[in-house]
């Protein structure tokens, strides 16, 4: 992510405190509401194909759905650990953690290949039917979010071993660390949306 | 137990589970209006563990708290309200 | 001025000003067309008069565009302007080929300018907004590389902002997808799917890039607000307007031949391209409530102001109205369209450029700011301008939805002639309203040349 932390942020008078960057809780409201208007737009269009929903649901595989919510909450929290670490000067904890996150992510990668492949094998498409088109659009959508938070992750860690973050400034690491915590977030609504619920 | 002070531990156990709960629910194939009303609720505890422990966003200005615990409601309601339309 | 190459910028302002007068003319005739169908046929026929509105647009500002880019970069990057001859030359080019093109499409018909022009070398006319002939085409492609290796290498040489490199984003993204428009496939498909990537991509991508920059610029100019603050909205801005407006091309794959799921990703994604809009138009604003100083030139912070509202109206709200597929359904290609792209053209980019134009003249021409005088007359030109067009929107969004009902969804519809017919009402309301664009437009010249006590030189 780029830097804009140009400035420390403010304390409001009560003590209150926002994580990170301002900058970087826009962004990720923006893409929450991406997200949202997608989940929406796959519920309303369950509804008018329930059975179409309900039959091909039964088709993904629900193993390796759980087997990626585990991965993404425990990436999550090596990366409250990393900022924890921060917090307390720790430093070589702080890389440790974040190196921990990322290949629980890298981890999310490989299981969701290993998902993919298994479909596309079968010859299905976005063009399949509705619910594919919506299982590949939403999953793969949120695929690209992974890399992304990697992405930044590595960037946390490479400045992490330089020693820039510390108890006197955690402001990039708090940022990176709030959007991994987005991924999650999102997969916490997708999984049971798109795999389980029926 | 010293380390259950730690709030993202504790965050982190109860995900774990709430996971293995909806997992369960999958086995077993639950299906209709109190599965999904579990399953979401499941969700949004879920989810507000991360938006206030892991996010940090507990001690955060109250606007940001709302915006994004707002955002956990807003999704359920309107899967739920989908959901409720396709058993009518 | 800071920097003598500035100076540059000055003939390109004059230029953007001069066809958007030469754009508003034929758009008068062509909407007198609508209700006259054989006004001046056959010396400007309907296609040609649309042809040459469109292009006029385009060109001038890319004009506008080109001079705030010269003006601004030496001022960001702290340097004279790499090559200001070069600059000059280019302005030169660009302006005959511009004006032989329209002379072009006026003097002789548009096949037999084709044949002339070698498009059976390489077939790239004959494709809304992207008309212009082989040589035009190539020539626009040896002006952008000019202009860009001109201002990349200033930024290099200089002071390296985020403004400036949000600024060349946007200039080098304008000329990769301009290259598009070579490419002419046989499957219409495939050809309407990348037409899209310079059309869409331009407007809907990379010119908000330019956009959001050159609001940045002016903004810290006028109000003295921390550019840490001012580059910290424009980096939401641009990843919000990237993540919207990529995608978002969806919105024209929904009846082109393209697969189904389009209609899901374009309607998503799209319906969400108002977010970078509202984000700006709060940025303006904001910005300029928190001023730490009263900057002599009001007219520019009021069309740093204009251009935020009116672009989120016309891109945001109007672009929303019809981009759901099924909306779009029925509104595609209808009065509706051509009501969002009146008030989005207007909102977004003829304000912005009108704005550099107006931060940046007075001092081109060695004062802060315009007398007061000078500066109501432009003001009133404002206002004019802006409820001409507010008014041109709602009358042709009203001769739209009528036509959708007549035409589309009523249950005997009506032929497209007989629709338009019953809708001219609509159509010779617009006309006053450009009218008045006109006056409007004539006004803002006029304050160009309104002496009155000057502000401080700068």
């Amino acid at each position: 992510m780029i830097n804009t932390q140009a400035v420390p942020a403010p304390e409001t008078p009560s003590g209150r405190r926002l994580p990170g960057d301002l900058a970087i809780w826009f962004f990720i409201l923006a893409e929450m509401l991406a997200f949202a208007v997608f989940f929406a737009a796959y519920a309303f269009a369950r509804a008018k194909n329930v059975e179409m929903f309900n039959t091909y649901q039964h088709t993904l595989d629900r193993n390796l759905g759980a087997l990626n919510t585990f991965l993404l909450i425990t990436g999550s929290w090596f990366v409250v650990l990393a900022v924890q670490a921060a917090h307390k000067d720790n430093r070589p904890a702080i890389a440790r953690n974040l190196l921990l996150g990322w290949l629980c992510g890298g981890g999310f990668l490989v299981v969701k290949v290993i998902e993919y492949a298994a479909k596309f094998g079968a010859g299905i498409s976005m063009s399949t039917n509705t619910f594919y088109m919506f299982y590949i659009s939403l999953t793969f959508f949120h695929f690209m979010h992974v890399i992304l938070g990697m992405v930044i992750l590595t960037i946390l860690w490479v400045q992490a071993r330089k020693g820039v973050y510390g108890s006197h400034d955690a402001h990039g690491l708090e940022s990176g660390a709030a959007y991994w915590h987005m991924v999650d977030l999102l997969w916490i609504v997708l999984f049971p949306l798109v795999y389980v619920m029926r | 137990m010293e380390l259950l002070k730690n709030p993202a531990h504790r965050a982190w156990i109860i995900l774990m589970i709430a996971t293995v709960v909806t997992w369960y629910l999958g086995e077993v194939g639950a299906a209709g209006t109190t599965s999904i009303i579990a399953m979401l609720l499941i969700a949004f505890v879920k989810g507000r563990l991360v938006i206030l422990d892991f996010m940090e966003l507990r001690e955060a200005p109250r606007m940001w708290r709302i915006l994004l615990e707002g955002w956990l409601i807003l999704v359920s309601s309107l899967i739920l309200l989908a959901y409720w339309i396709s058993l009518t | 001025m800071q920097f003598k190459s500035q100076a540059v910028a000055k003939p390109y302002f004059i230029a953007a000003i001069g066809l958007f007068v030469g754009q508003i003319l034929f758009g008068l005739i062509l909407g007198l067309q609508y209700v006259l169908g054989d006004f001046l046929f056959p010396a400007i026929p309907f296609n040609v008069a649309r042809m040459v509105h469109t292009n006029l647009l385009i060109v001038w500002l890319l004009f506008g565009f080109m001079g705030g880019a010269y003006y601004m970069i030496p001022e960001e990057s702290e340097t004279e302007l790499f090559s200001p001859k070069l600059a000059l030359a280019m302005f030169w080019i660009f302006l005959v080929a511009g004006a032989l093109t329209i002379v072009g499409y006026l003097a002789v018909p548009y096949a037999t300018l084709a044949e002339l022009t070698g498009n059976n070398i390489l077939e790239t006319m004959g494709r809304e907004f992207l008309e212009q002939p082989l040589p035009t085409k190539l020539g626009i492609v040896v002006v952008a590389l000019a202009f860009l290796f001109n201002i990349t290498l200033t930024v290099l040489k200089g002071k390296k902002t985020s403004i400036s490199i949000v600024l060349l984003l946007g200039l080098w993204g304008l000329a990769v997808f301009f290259l598009f428009s070579f490419y002419n496939p046989v499957n219409v498909v495939l050809d309407k799917f990348f037409w899209w990537w310079t059309v869409h991509l331009w407007v809907e991508g990379v010119w908000e890039l330019i956009l959001g920059s050159f609001l940045a610029f002016v903004l810290i100019k006028t109000t003295g607000v921390d550019r840490e603050v001012i580059e910290k909205w424009l980096y939401v801005i641009v990843t919000l307007t990237l993540i919207t407006g990529i995608i978002g091309t969806g919105h024209h794959y929904f009846w082109i031949g393209t697969p189904e799921y389009w209609q899901w990703w374009g309607s998503i994604f799209s319906a969400l391209e108002p977010i970078p809009f509202f984000a700006m138009t709060v940025f303006a604003f904001n910005m300029v409530n928190r001023r730490r100083r009263e900057h002599p030139n009001k007219a520019a912070v009021l069309w740093a102001l204009g251009t935020g509202v009116m672009a989120f109206l016309g891109a945001g709200v109007w672009g929303f109205l019809h981009t759901l597929a099924p909306v779009n359904y029925y509104t595609h290609g209808t009065q509706i369209t051509a009501a969002h792209g009146h008030m989005a053209f207007y909102g977004a980019y003829a304000m912005v450029n009108l704005m550099m134009i107006s931060y940046a003249m007075p001092i081109l021409r060695g004062r802060a700011a315009n007398s007061n005088k000078s500066q109501v007359l432009e003001m009133w030109s404002f206002w004019l301008m802006t409820v001409a067009i507010v008014f041109i929107t709602l009358f042709l969004t009203a001769a739209g939805i009528l036509q959708v009902w007549l035409q589309r969804v009523s249950d005997a519809p009506l032929p497209f002639m007989v629709a338009q017919d019953k809708i001219a009402l609509f159509y010779w309301m617009r006309e006053w309203a450009g009218v008045a664009f006109l006056i409007g437009l004539i006004v803002y010249i006029a304050s160009f040349f309104v002496g009155g006590d000057e502000k401080e030189a700068a």
